[in-house]
């Protein structure tokens, strides 16, 4: 698709462009800004709506987007041409999700355009500025949000005699009981788990604002207060028989788009997959995720996944790459209510929460206002900082995961996790 | 043949042959792995590194998750590689015989898994061996087990699982091998042996593994560096999981490279550890096929 | 069973007996069942594919596993989502160079391995089985360097010529002319050929069910050729079917019914080979000297 509507703009300019000689001083000053992105039907299709919003402006500037690529595919091709050293092959912009940023930031120095330098980062969330910036500079546009929501069933919990008040200032225990009711009433599972991710774990631990390190970049795990309630509390939901196990990404999310789960507890980006089933409107709600209960500093907001756009300094359309990303994702308000109808992108930059889509209501969730209450959940996600290693720590904690769903010693799991880990981060 | 001299236009027209592929081997080839070589010795992240000697072996001695990964991958080799080679070479005697009918039919069916592609081979395994899926169905209701098996939660499970799933794949793959080599054997030495009264086992020891020596030898070293390099399975049914008990080696490199802060240096020195071992295992394989032929 | 395997010299009369009543019916009755039991192993996950092809996203997530109505509607949206023509066209072109070059330059160093056997080509030829296990993941990053020091990079030289000179392909044709008959080569020499005519005019159509064998297994792998295409590929029009299809179950809401019936093409052109050289592994070797 993207070849076709490229090639369509590419037709429309020659058109324009009317003879030989013409054509040929267009083709000197005209750019090519190409764009990596990995999801046709969202940050994608988001993309190419910024670029026909910028075209009529910027005829010279001819953007491209691929987005035939799986996201470890852009990872692989990225990380083998930075380290070879020829960047030929590389876009201008590329989309590279939070929780890696650091890794490549501090891996290639000199690859990314620091984007603070032209753009204010003050209009965007806070936490998603500090994802990306590095010695002062802040290098990302910062495009979804991963503020988590609790989505549920609300006619699951119905039936076993929950309202949505139910989960106003919800605890954990409270979810777990929850959970073994609506099992106990209904035969649905609450949630579906993968043993081989640590996604719940990690929401858990960043709802209190911590990670797995310190301020300093060293290891903070086996004295990390909410990692080990979160751990606790993981244990505690599989011991509770409510899980529907589920490997890889596809069970994952079938499991409650087929209505055999009662709750996904996610990003604000699974909304378009809970909405692709249209049957089921009207039947599901959204509520903030529960709390850790004994904590300091536990709140009900956190965030899961989301991605930024970076500029590569390499590119040769560097600088109308830059001039794109601030004139429409930095300015245009506009176009955010469109790409959150169109595409369910829930933005991070703070001015887009004033345009009308974000204040409307939404029959699917029962008419609740959704896209405001995660606008406000937003702001109250905890800032954490993802340090460079956090793939490695994910890998320990994943290795810990099956013993102490079967009752091994939460303080041995960290301990492992802790040794694993810092072996790794050699 | 093998001692006999070569005269001198002999050697020339030997090299001849094999200049082409030396040469591409050469280019794409030589320089790539001494590469890889010098960079065992590097040690440090992303494009910062310096000489650190020994280190990297050093490392590997004391990192757990080398270690479990080289345990998984063993033994992954010791199980599954006999028992396909085994089918591979029983399926293709079977279907090489010209009285079978439908052996077109068998044949095709038999080769399918290796053309059908990844992704639908690995989500419908998920599916299949789910906790609630049709294999754990079909068992209790043949009161093989009572309680569902755990495929995919369960360390041991999940280890049996990526060894029925490659041996499923890969089995056709290897079969056609023998099915090709046995049109280089001499119909007429089974009429013989037949007339002899060699039942079909006998012929099977005493006239086709022999016959299909050179070819079982190199299926076997083929699948040996196949399941010591063994990475699709493994990423996308059980992404090495649970707790790491079906991570291999090459996934294990995969992480090292691309997933985790990029380290070349040490991703290298995994790599070679793999050359080593299959340096030890051609040897062995080598010496005790020439020991049989004595 | 091993007790079976007794030396030849059994006795004849008690063999020529027992292999004209009932346990050679019972054993073909029973070669038949497992033949059939694996073939259904075989082809359930094939079948599966196809039924998944005619199902929506969400069943096929379930394991839904009877035929539905979507056949028409995903590939409708295969279609409207990638331009299946041009990514076949690519991924044909790439698999048969890649093909024929293989086989032409590593048949001829498979043989000329095998026929002129010298202290110095053996050492080269155990250090290349060596080589041979090294992981990709280790070696891409230097091979990228290379290709694109020769400025090849994004061009289907680039994707190609790495893999043409196949070690393993190599190995293959080595061990396969083991069973080449001396005697030809000798009468073919008295006949005055030099070493090249005997190479095209005896060998060649002697192993024919080699070169078919092996024509399977190097288009497949070409075909099916994922990580290092898509390193060195970097515009979308040349893109090959495996990378477009597979990046398809990159979103958050993969079309799964879609994503079958792609894969379902994408099956086919090595299957069809299959079915078109299986002839070969019948028709044998003396018939083709014939």
């Amino acid at each position: 698709m993207t070849t076709t509507a490229s090639r369509w703009r590419h037709a429309l300019a020659i058109a324009a462009a009317a003879g030989v000689s013409v054509l040929t001083m267009t083709a000197a000053m005209a750019v090519d800004v190409t764009v990596w992105a990995w999801d046709t039907n969202f940050n994608g299709a988001a993309m190419k709506e910024a670029a026909s919003r910028y075209a009529p402006t910027h005829p010279d500037v001819n953007i491209k987007i691929d987005d035939s690529m799986q996201q470890e595919d852009i990872r692989q091709k990225l990380q083998t041409q930075l380290l070879a050293g020829d960047t030929t092959g590389l876009p201008d912009i590329v989309l590279i999700q939070d929780d890696v940023a650091q890794k490549y930031l501090q891996s290639f120095p000199g690859a990314f355009v620091p984007l603070s330098d032209s753009i204010d980062m003050t209009a965007f969330a806070p936490y998603k500025v500090a994802a990306a910036t590095h010695d002062g500079k802040s290098y990302s546009l910062p495009f979804d949000s991963g503020v988590t929501g609790l989505f549920y069933r609300a006619d699951y919990l119905k039936e076993a005699g929950y309202e949505a008040d139910a989960l106003k200032d919800l605890t954990w225990d409270k979810f777990i009981q929850i959970g073994k009711d609506v099992k106990a009433k209904t035969g649905h599972n609450l949630i579906a788990l993968d043993l081989n991710g640590s996604g719940l774990i990690r929401i858990m631990m960043q709802s209190a604002g911590v990670w797995y390190f310190n301020a300093d970049g060293s290891l903070n795990i086996v004295d990390n207060k909410p990692l080990k309630a979160a751990l606790e509390t993981y244990a505690k939901i599989w011991q509770a028989d409510i899980v529907k196990p589920a490997s890889g990404w596809t069970e994952f999310t079938s499991a409650f788009t087929s209505g055999e789960t009662t709750v996904a507890l996610n990003g604000v980006w699974m909304t378009g997959t809970i909405k692709s089933q249209p049957d089921q409107s009207g039947k599901w709600g959204v509520a903030p995720i529960p709390k850790l209960e004994g904590v300091e500093g536990a709140t009900g907001y956190s965030n899961e996944g989301g991605s930024s756009w970076y500029v590569l300094s390499s590119g040769p359309g560097k600088d109308a790459a830059v001039d794109f990303l601030k004139s429409i994702w930095a300015t245009d308000v506009d176009f955010y209510q469109k790409i959150l109808v169109g595409q369910g992108a829930f933005s991070t930059w703070l001015p887009a929460s004033a345009g009308d889509a974000y204040k409307a209501s939404d029959d699917f969730f029962g008419g609740q206002p959704v896209w405001a209450n995660f606008s406000e959940w937003q702001a109250k996600i905890p800032s954490i900082d993802y340090g460079i290693y956090t793939a490695e720590v994910d890998a320990a904690v994943v290795a810990q995961l099956p013993t102490i769903t079967q009752g091994g010693s939460v303080d041995d799991a960290l301990k492992a996790i802790n040794d694993q880990a810092s072996q790794q981060m050699q | 043949m093998a001692n006999a001299r070569l005269g001198r236009t002999e050697q020339i027209t030997g090299w001849t042959f094999i200049a082409p592929a030396l040469v591409l081997l050469g280019i794409f080839m030589l320089y790539p792995i001494l590469w890889s070589l010098w960079m065992s010795f590097q040690v440090g992240k992303g494009m910062n590194f310096n000489f650190g000697g020994f280190a990297n072996i050093v490392r590997l001695t004391k990192d757990p998750v080398f270690i479990r990964a080289l345990v998984n991958t063993l033994t992954f080799l010791v199980v599954q590689v006999p028992i396909m080679i085994m089918l591979a070479l029983l399926a293709a005697v079977a279907l090489n015989d010209p009285k079978l009918r439908f052996r077109g039919f068998f044949r095709t069916a038999i080769f399918l898994p290796c053309v059908t592609s990844l992704i639908a081979y690995s989500t419908l395994f998920k599916s299949m061996f789910a906790t609630d899926g049709i294999v754990n169905k079909m068992l209790m209701a043949v009161w093989i087990i009572q309680e569902p098996i755990h495929w995919l939660q369960d360390p041991f499970w999940a280890k049996i699982l990526i060894i029925i799933a490659i041996t499923w794949r890969w089995t056709g793959y290897n079969m056609v091998f023998y099915l090709a080599a046995l049109q280089n054997v001499d119909r007429s030495i089974y009429e013989a042996a037949r007339i002899d009264g060699a039942s079909g086992w006998q012929q099977f020891w005493q006239i086709t593994v022999p016959m299909l020596k050179p070819v079982i030898l190199f299926t076997t070293i083929i699948s040996t560096i196949g399941t010591l390099q063994l990475f699709d399975e493994v990423n996308n049914i059980t992404q090495g999981g649970p707790s790491d008990s079906t991570l291999t080696l090459s996934l294990y490199i995969y992480n090292l490279t691309f997933k985790f802060m990029p380290s070349f240096g040490y991703s290298a020195t995994v790599s070679w550890v793999i050359v080593l071992l299959v340096a030890v295992l051609s040897f062995l394989q080598f010496v005790i096929a020439r020991d049989r032929s004595k | 069973m091993t007790d079976q395997a007794l030396p030849l010299a059994t006795s004849r009369a008690e063999r020529r007996t027992r292999s004209f009543n009932l346990p050679g019916f019972v054993a073909r009755t029973i070669k038949y069942l497992l033949l059939s039991l694996a073939a259904f192993v075989s082809i359930f996950p094939f079948f599966w594919m196809v039924v998944g092809a005619t199902n929506r996203s969400v069943d096929i997530g379930i394991g839904k596993a009877t035929f539905g109505d979507q056949l028409f509607i995903n590939a409708a949206n295969f279609f409207a989502t990638v331009d299946a023509p041009r990514i076949f066209w690519n991924s044909a072109f790439i698999a048969l160079v890649g093909t024929v070059l293989t086989l032409a330059i590593s048949s001829l160093a498979g043989y000329g391995f095998e026929m002129f056997r010298s202290k110095f080509r053996e050492r080269i030829f155990t250090l290349m089985l060596l080589l041979l296990s090294i992981p990709f993941a280790a070696l891409m990053v230097p091979l990228f360097v290379m290709i694109s020091s020769f400025k090849l990079v994004g061009t289907v030289a680039a994707v190609v010529l790495p893999g043409i000179a196949s070690i393993f392909i190599i190995f293959y044709f080595r061990q396969a002319t083991k069973a080449f008959p001396g005697e030809l080569r000798d009468a073919a020499r008295v006949d005055g050929l030099n070493e090249w005519q005997i190479f095209f005019y005896i060998y060649l159509p002697t192993m024919r069910s080699t070169y078919a064998a092996a024509i399977i297994i190097v288009f497949m792998a070409n075909w099916n050729n994922y990580l290092w295409p898509l390193i060195v590929l970097n515009k979308p029009e040349q893109k090959t079917a495996t990378l477009v299809i597979s990046s398809l179950t990159s979103s958050y809401t993969p079309d799964f019914g879609m994503i079958l019936f792609g894969t379902i093409l994408a099956t086919l052109p090595t299957l069809i080979i299959f079915f078109l050289l299986q002839r070969r592994f019948v028709e044998g070797m003396l018939g083709a000297v014939k």
